[in-house]
C-alpha cells in the first residue's frame, strides 16, 4: 500500500520539524460518520420502510498535511472511506489511501507545482478543478503547473495533467494556458480598473469508436474582460468549445451528432454606500465538458472539467431548497416536447440599507435583499429522428425552466432582538429540468427571530411554510437553536410534508443535534431523518436518498 | 484505517509551533492583487481574517456585528478586519452589491477557488483567524451571537 511508503517519507520531515521556525507543519482533519438505521415510519413512494444499507456504519475521513520550508511547500491528503463511503457518494471512493500530494516552489514571479493541484480559469466555464467534500467532488489535476508573473500587471499560467477520479486518474490528458493582463496597472489608471484574459483548454481522449467523426483533441477558447469605474462595473466572458460528439445519456457517445459548444456571460452592476444592484445574463449551449466524453451526465459529478453553477439565489431556508434549479448546459433530443440544447436567462440582485432614523429604518436600520432569476431553454429547430440535429437561435427563449422571486428583510430591533422575514415564489418545470413530468409553483414564507439573553447565550427560532398545489404539495417546518455559550449549541428541527396526497408519504423529517467547538475544533452530533433529494453546494448538486440515523462529524486543525 | 491514525499521530506530535499565514495571492473586490505574506505585515498589528460567503447567514451576522463595534475597539487596539469571501463564481458577483448594501468597512478578499480556505483546512464557515507578525495566533471555528465580543476581548491578550 502506498501509505507505508508515505509514512517512511514523512519521518525526515517530522524530524526536521523539531527545528522550530524552520519547517512549518500544518494539519487539517475532517471526519463525517453516519450510522444508518432502519426506520419503519419513513416510507418511500412504494410504501416500503427505510432500511439500513449493507455496512450501516460508514464514514468519510480526510487528513491533510502541509509542510512549508522557505519557498517550498509540500502537501499530502489521505482519505478513508470505511466501511464504505456515505450513501450515494461516488462508488470509486473506497478504502483508505493517499488521495493527493504536491510539491510547490513559489517566489514573487514564479510558482511551480508538481503533483495534484487545483486551478480555475476565468469564471470556470471552461476549466475548474476543486474540492467539495460534501458533494464528493475532487477533480484536481495530477501533473504540473507553472505560474509566471513577469510584472505586476501580467500573469501567465500553464497546466498539464490527468484528472483525479476516485483514487485514480481519468483516461485523458488536459492542457491549459491562461493569460491575464491588468491594463489599468499597465497605464496607471486612477479611478478605473480594466483587465482582460485569454484561455485555452485542450482535452485529449482517445476513442474506441471506429471511424470517429470527431477529433481525439477537443479544444476550448475563452476571452474575458472586466471593467470598473467609480460605482459601475461590468464583466463579460465568451467561451467556445470545438466540435465534439454529443453525449445525451451517460456512456453513449453519439458519432452522428457532432456539435460545438459555447457560452456567453455578462455581468453589470452599480454599487454605492447603502445600495447595490447587480444583473447577470448567461447563455449556454452544449457546454458539458468532462475529462472522459462518456462521463457526461453521471450523477456523482465525476470527471467534471468545468464549473457551471446555476445562477439563482442560494437559499438558506430548508423549504426554499426543495425545488432547486440546476444549470442546463446539455443537449437532450428526447421527444418534441422535451428538447434541450442549453439555457438562456439571468438574475438580478438588489441590496438596500434603510438608514437608522428613517421611517422604515427605525432606530437600528433595516436591510433588504431582493433577487429575481429566470431561466429558459434555447429556442431553435430540433430534429429528433434520424439523423438527429439542432440549430439554435442566438437570443431566442424556448420553454421556461425556472423562475424565482425572493425578498428578505433583516431588522435589528435592539441589542437583544433581531428578526428576518423571507418570501419566495418559485416556478419549477419538473419535466424540463428533471426529464420527468409536471410543473410546480411554490410559495415559501420563512420567519426567524434571534433573542440574546446575555453576551453569549442566545436562542434562534425559525418557522417556515411552503405552499404548492402540485407535486408533494404543502410543507411546514421549524427549527429551534439554542446557543448556551460560545462553545455549546443545540438544535431541534422538523420538516413535515402534511399536504401530501398519499397518506403514507406525509413524513416528518425531524432532527436533533448539538455542536461543541473550541478554537479550531468543532464536533457535532445529529440524530434524525434526511429528506431524499438534491444536496447542493455552490449550484452543483448531488442526489441523496432518504435515510435515518445518527451522524457524528469532527473537524480540527493544528 | 489504523495506518491513517498512525500518520495522524506522527504528524500531530511534531506540530505544536505557531503556524505561518500561507503564502498566497488573492484579488480584492476592486481587482487589486494582494499578497497575504507582504500586504498584511505591519509589525505587531492584529489582522482578523473572517471567512464568509454571501449565502452564509451566521457569517453575515458576525460581520454585521463586528462592523458596528469595530470603530470603538480600534481606539485601544491596533487591528484590521479582512473579510475573505469564499464565494465561487455562482455567487461571487453578489459580493460587491452586498458589501455596499451593508456598508461594511472591511478589506474584502476574493477566494474564488478557495485556495486560502483549503490551505487552512477550513471545513465550515464562519471561521475566523487572528494573525500577528505573519503567525496565526488564534482560531475561532464557527460563530454564535456574542462571539464577536469574546474575540475582541481575546485581542487584548494577543
Amino acid at each position: 500500500m502506498r501509505l507505508n511508503k508515505l509514512l517512511l517519507l514523512l519521518v525526515p520531515f517530522a524530524l526536521l520539524s523539531q527545528e522550530k521556525e524552520k519547517i512549518n507543519v500544518f494539519v487539517g482533519f475532517e471526519s463525517n460518520s453516519q450510522w444508518y438505521l432502519n426506520d419503519t415510519g419513513l416510507k418511500d413512494e412504494f410504501n416500503l420502510p427505510t432500511s439500513q444499507p449493507e455496512n450501516p456504519l460508514r464514514s468519510n475521513s480526510y487528513l491533510f498535511v502541509n509542510f512549508k520550508y522557505k519557498n517550498w511547500t509540500a502537501g499530502i491528503q489521505g482519505e478513508a472511506y470505511e466501511k464504505n463511503a456515505l450513501l450515494n457518494l461516488n462508488p470509486k471512493f473506497i478504502g483508505t489511501d493517499v488521495a493527493t500530494y504536491f510539491i510547490q516552489y513559489k517566489t514573487e514571479k514564479i510558482d511551480v507545482t508538481a503533483g495534484y493541484f487545483y486551478e480555475q480559469f476565468g469564471s470556470g466555464l471552461l476549466f475548474r478543478s476543486w474540492e467539495d467534500r460534501a458533494l464528493g467532488i475532487n477533480n484536481a489535476l495530477r501533473g504540473g503547473r507553472l505560474i509566471y508573473k513577469p510584472t505586476k500587471f501580467l500573469t501567465f499560467k500553464s497546466i498539464y495533467g490527468q484528472q483525479r477520479t476516485g483514487f485514480d486518474v481519468a483516461n485523458s490528458t488536459i492542457y491549459g494556458l491562461d493569460t491575464e493582463i491588468t491594463i489599468s496597472d499597465l497605464f496607471k489608471f486612477d479611478t478605473t480598473t480594466l483587465s482582460m484574459g485569454l484561455t485555452y483548454v485542450g482535452r485529449d481522449e482517445k476513442t474506441d469508436i471506429e471511424n470517429p467523426k470527431f477529433n481525439s483533441l477537443t479544444s476550448a477558447y475563452a476571452g474575458r474582460l472586466s471593467v470598473a469605474h467609480n460605482s459601475f462595473y461590468l464583466s463579460t466572458e465568451f467561451d467556445y468549445k470545438s466540435e465534439d460528439a454529443v453525449v445525451q445519456v451517460t456512456e453513449q457517445i453519439d458519432n452522428n451528432l457532432i456539435k460545438p459548444g459555447s457560452a456567453l456571460l455578462l455581468n453589470l452592476g452599480y454599487s454605492k454606500k447603502g445600495f447595490g444592484i447587480d444583473g447577470t445574463f448567461r447563455r449556454l449551449e452544449n457546454m458539458g465538458f468532462f475529462s472522459e466524453r462518456g462521463a457526461k451526465g453521471n450523477s456523482f459529478n465525476d470527471r467534471i472539467m468545468n464549473f457551471i453553477p446555476s445562477l439563482t439565489k442560494q437559499n438558506h431556508y430548508n423549504l426554499a431548497n426543495i425545488y432547486v434549479y440546476q444549470a442546463q448546459p446539455n443537449v437532450i433530443l428526447a421527444d418534441k416536447d422535451l428538447v434541450k440544447a442549453g439555457e438562456i436567462g439571468g438574475q438580478i440582485d438588489l441590496f438596500y440599507d434603510f438608514k437608522k432614523g428613517t421611517a422604515l429604518g427605525g432606530k437600528n436600520g433595516m436591510k433588504l435583499a431582493f433577487n429575481f432569476s429566470n431561466w429558459n431553454a434555447l429556442s431553435g429547430t430540433f430534429y429528433i429522428y434520424n439523423p438527429q440535429d439542432y440549430k439554435t437561435d442566438f437570443l431566442g427563449f424556448g420553454k421556461r425552466y425556472f423562475t424565482d422571486y425572493n425578498l428578505e428583510l433583516t431588522k435589528k430591533w435592539n441589542s437583544k432582538w433581531q428578526t428576518i422575514l423571507s418570501y419566495s415564489n418559485q416556478y419549477y418545470n419538473k419535466k424540463m429540468i428533471q426529464e420527468t413530468s409536471g410543473e410546480v409553483t411554490a410559495n415559501i414564507v420563512a420567519a426567524e427571530a434571534t433573542y440574546k439573553f446575555n453576551a453569549t447565550k442566545s436562542i434562534r427560532v425559525v418557522g417556515e411554510h411552503l405552499w404548492a398545489d402540485q407535486d408533494k404539495k404543502n410543507w411546514a417546518g421549524g427549527t429551534v437553536e439554542m446557543n448556551l455559550n460560545s462553545k455549546l449549541s443545540f438544535f431541534v428541527s422538523d420538516l413535515y410534508n402534511y399536504g401530501n396526497d398519499t397518506d403514507f408519504l406525509r413524513n416528518h423529517y425531524y432532527n436533533v443535534g448539538g455542536a461543541f467547538r473550541k478554537k479550531a475544533t468543532r464536533i457535532a452530533l445529529n440524530y434524525g431523518r434526511q429528506r431524499g433529494g438534491l444536496v447542493c453546494v455552490g449550484g452543483v448538486c448531488r442526489f441523496v436518498p432518504e435515510s435515518s440515523g445518527l451522524a457524528l462529524s469532527l473537524n480540527t486543525s493544528f | 484505517m489504523k495506518k491513517f491514525l498512525l500518520l495522524f499521530l506522527i504528524v500531530g506530535l511534531h506540530s505544536y509551533s505557531q503556524k505561518n499565514l500561507p503564502d498566497l495571492n488573492l484579488s480584492t473586490l476592486e481587482g487589486k492583487n494582494i499578497s497575504l505574506k507582504n500586504d498584511f505585515a505591519e509589525k505587531d498589528k492584529l489582522y482578523i481574517f473572517s471567512f464568509w460567503a454571501s449565502w452564509c447567514a451566521p457569517c453575515i451576522n458576525e460581520l454585521d456585528e463586528m462592523n458596528e463595534i469595530q470603530a470603538e475597539w480600534k481606539k485601544t487596539i491596533n487591528f484590521e478586519v479582512i473579510a475573505v469571501a469564499t464565494d465561487d463564481t455562482r455567487t461571487q458577483k453578489r459580493v460587491k452589491p452586498l458589501v455596499s448594501g451593508k456598508e461594511w468597512e472591511y478589506t474584502i478578499l476574493l477566494d474564488t477557488n478557495q485556495d486560502f480556505k483549503r490551505a487552512l483546512s477550513i471545513v465550515n464557515i464562519p471561521y475566523t483567524i487572528v494573525v500577528k507578525n505573519n503567525k496565526i495566533v488564534h482560531i475561532q471555528n464557527g460563530y454564535v451571537p456574542g462571539n464577536e465580543l469574546d474575540l475582541f476581548e481575546k485581542l487584548k491578550t494577543l
